[in-house]
């Protein structure tokens, strides 16, 4: 059985032909879903490499309409379950409802707009209601357990996990602390996607057991950025290896009472 | 009007704007500061030792001078000055400064981080750091450091680390950039003392708050004066501090018009003005709503101001709601009518004024050129120009007649 991984990828990086092909390898390499990321000059929880990826993307002329052409191109070809996901200022500006209803058409399986959040989200979770799209709430390791039970009393389908504190990117130490975090989650029956950092096929094993899909993007950010050889089957390659059987593991739900940096 | 304007909605909503979107990593971090806010910003001790602060340390209450000789030469209103420049530290960013640090330090932080235009946040931030006891990071852009290069010396001198911010035009809005990204890293130790009444719920409030004793103590010295009360008000706005400051306590007297300048740089075209109000539309940038400067996609246009502390494509969230209520008039004051304004009062009252403040002077000056003689205008000023005279010598320096 191979772990279920979503795929980060930033729409029209580092062009706009180039982010299809990419979502191509994604789907041949073995993923399950693909998050689709609409680039916002000023985002507030993005790391170095992101960020930088899409400034490329907004300097090659990234526009709205264009995102929304390459995700309904990923979803017509590759049949994968597709993600949007911005920053607040990106669908309000296009308008919160044109936006949502627009992704709610071309069949996209939820938004994560991680500024958005319950109590200030400007009417985006009752739009998602009228339009019957999922609108993915943002949970992390220090969300207070009352505001954890507030999110999950609107019986989100999803729920996103943000598993370490700080911006994406950056390493994920999977701790006790996650484990916990992500079993108490699990229990409350949403399909947990949990990510930021995750960037070996170990980290993916390990976490599998406690979510419905590990999130990758960083990694793949990384890979596009290299200028050896055919990029685009290297990103096949690379989705392969993360998304590997899971017997191969070791450590599965077993003792995390050390912490285990398996960064690279 | 007076509660609706005085005070944003617990959710920090000014009308529609204010609010905080936030990635939910910094939204309890936030949310223990409103807390702690709310617990101590009504408590004597508090209070107290700010108001020592306030008088001992900054040399508050700061005089009101009647700028004689200008209002002559303009031939129209009186024209009076609320010295803001004659703080310690030489600007009005002192006053929320101290409050910052001294809230940060009774959250146990160890750190205060914050991004900086001109320096006047980054100096007054260190020098409230230094003398409170805690760590200071100053994020600011590269053109700004050699722009403003006294005030990063200040800032070394003062004990803090300035982080040369080298992404996009390597101004304000990246160097906000920046630090709020050092400061998602790290939001359990550190304390995002944000520089005026931006950001997210409650930095508005309460940066606005700190900055609320300008106009308390201008409506007290005022009071003496003949009818007791200004006609007019002027102050510059990049992000709002000084001009909340000086407008906050005169908001429910209804007689007193209310101006806020903001920078039309050097034309109106795009990348080449940072007038928010005048030329943006609402937004969400940095954690909060506001009127922001941005293209049709959502992404925030380039800025630009010869004032690095007014370049910001977005404006506090209360401007935007004083905007569409209309009980302040936001008007535009360009390069060349602030650089004007800077030797005007340089020479004809002795007073060499930053930048910034430059741009409420050159209003006022036209303002009261259209008034009849019996009226006042009380302008904040809110910085002097030392730091900035490397940069005029430069620039200016053949026009005006100093090389």
């Amino acid at each position: 059985m191979k772990n279920r991984l979503m795929c980060h990828l930033i729409a029209n990086y580092p062009d706009f032909n180039k982010s299809f092909e990419i979502a191509e390898a994604l789907a041949r390499g073995g993923a399950d879903s693909i998050e689709v990321q609409f680039p916002f000059s000023d985002p507030s929880a993005d790391g170095p490499y992101i960020l930088k990826a899409c400034d490329i993307a907004l300097k090659n002329g990234f526009t709205v309409d264009k995102g929304f052409d390459l995700v309904r191109r990923i979803v017509n070809i590759t049949k994968l379950d597709v993600f949007i996901m911005s920053y607040a200022n990106i669908p309000y500006t296009r308008g919160l409802e044109s936006f949502v209803k627009e992704s709610a058409s071309i069949g996209i399986r939820g938004l994560i707009i991680p500024d958005l959040t319950l109590n200030n989200d400007e009417g985006l979770i009752e739009l998602g209601e009228k339009y019957t799209i999922p609108i993915i709430p943002v949970i992390t390791l220090t969300t207070p357990q009352e505001r954890i039970d507030a999110i999950l009393s609107i019986q989100p389908e999803y729920v996103y996990a943000v598993l370490r504190k700080g911006i994406t990117g950056e390493s994920t130490e999977i701790t006790n602390e996650n484990i916990t975090f992500l079993k108490n989650l699990s229990q409350e029956g949403v399909k947990v996607l949990g990510g930021f950092g995750i960037n070996s096929r170990e980290q993916v094993n390990s976490l599998a057991p406690y979510l419905f899909t590990s999130v990758a993007g960083t990694v793949f950010v990384k890979e596009i950025e290299k200028e050896t050889g055919d990029m685009i089957n290297r990103i096949e390659v690379l989705t392969a290896s993360l998304v590997t059987d899971q017997s191969t593991t070791t450590s599965k739900g077993g003792d995390f009472s050390s912490s285990i940096n398996i960064c690279r | 009007m007076s509660t609706m304007v005085k005070t944003p909605n617990k959710e920090g909503y000014f009308g529609e704007y204010g609010g905080s979107f936030l990635p939910p990593d910094l939204q309890p971090v936030m949310d223990e500061i409103t807390k702690t806010y709310n617990e101590i910003r009504n408590s004597p001790g508090f209070q107290e030792e700010l108001t020592a602060l306030y008088q001992d340390y900054v040399g508050r209450p700061s005089p009101i001078f009647y700028a004689k000789n200008l209002s002559k030469k303009m031939g129209g209103a009186q024209i009076y000055l609320k010295r803001e420049d004659l703080n310690h530290t030489g600007a009005h960013k002192i006053n929320h400064c101290l409050g910052e640090v001294l809230l940060a330090k009774k959250m146990g932080k160890k750190k205060v981080i914050a991004e900086t235009g001109a320096g006047q946040h980054g100096v007054a931030l260190a020098t409230a750091a230094a003398l409170l006891g805690l760590e200071c990071d100053i994020y600011m852009g590269e053109v700004d450091i050699a722009k403003e290069h006294p005030n990063v010396i200040r800032m070394k001198i003062l004990g803090a680390k300035v982080v040369p911010v080298k992404s996009g035009l390597k101004t304000l809005k990246e160097a906000v950039d920046e630090a709020f990204g050092a400061y998602v890293q790290d939001p359990v130790t550190q304390f995002y003392a944000i520089g005026s009444v931006v950001g997210p719920h409650p930095f508005p409030m309460m940066v606005r708050d700190f900055q609320t004793i300008v106009g308390i103590e201008a409506k007290e010295q005022f009071s003496k004066s003949p009818g007791g009360l200004p006609d007019n008000l002027v102050a510059c706005v990049g992000g709002g501090s000084n001009a909340l400051g000086l407008f906050t306590a005169f908001m429910d007297d209804e007689s007193v018009k209310m101006y806020g300048a903001e920078p039309s740089g050097k034309s109106f075209k795009k990348g080449e003005h940072a007038a928010t109000m005048t030329l943006g539309k609402p937004g969400i940038i940095h954690g909060f709503k506001c009127y922001l400067l941005q293209d049709d996609e959502g992404n925030p246009d380039p800025v630009y101001s010869v004032a690095s502390g007014l370049d910001y494509p977005g404006v506090g969230p209360e401007h935007s709601y004083l905007k569409d209520i209309e009980r302040v008039e936001y008007t535009t004051v360009n390069d060349k009518e602030a650089i004007d304004a800077f030797f005007e009062l340089s020479r004809e009252e002795g007073i060499i004024p930053a930048l910034e403040s430059a741009h409420a002077v050159a209003y006022a000056l036209k303002l009261a050129a259209e008034l009849p003689k019996d009226k006042t205008i009380l302008m904040n000023l809110s910085g002097r120009g030392d730091k900035d005279i490397d940069f005029i010598a430069e620039k200016y320096g053949e026009e005006y007649g100093i090389l």
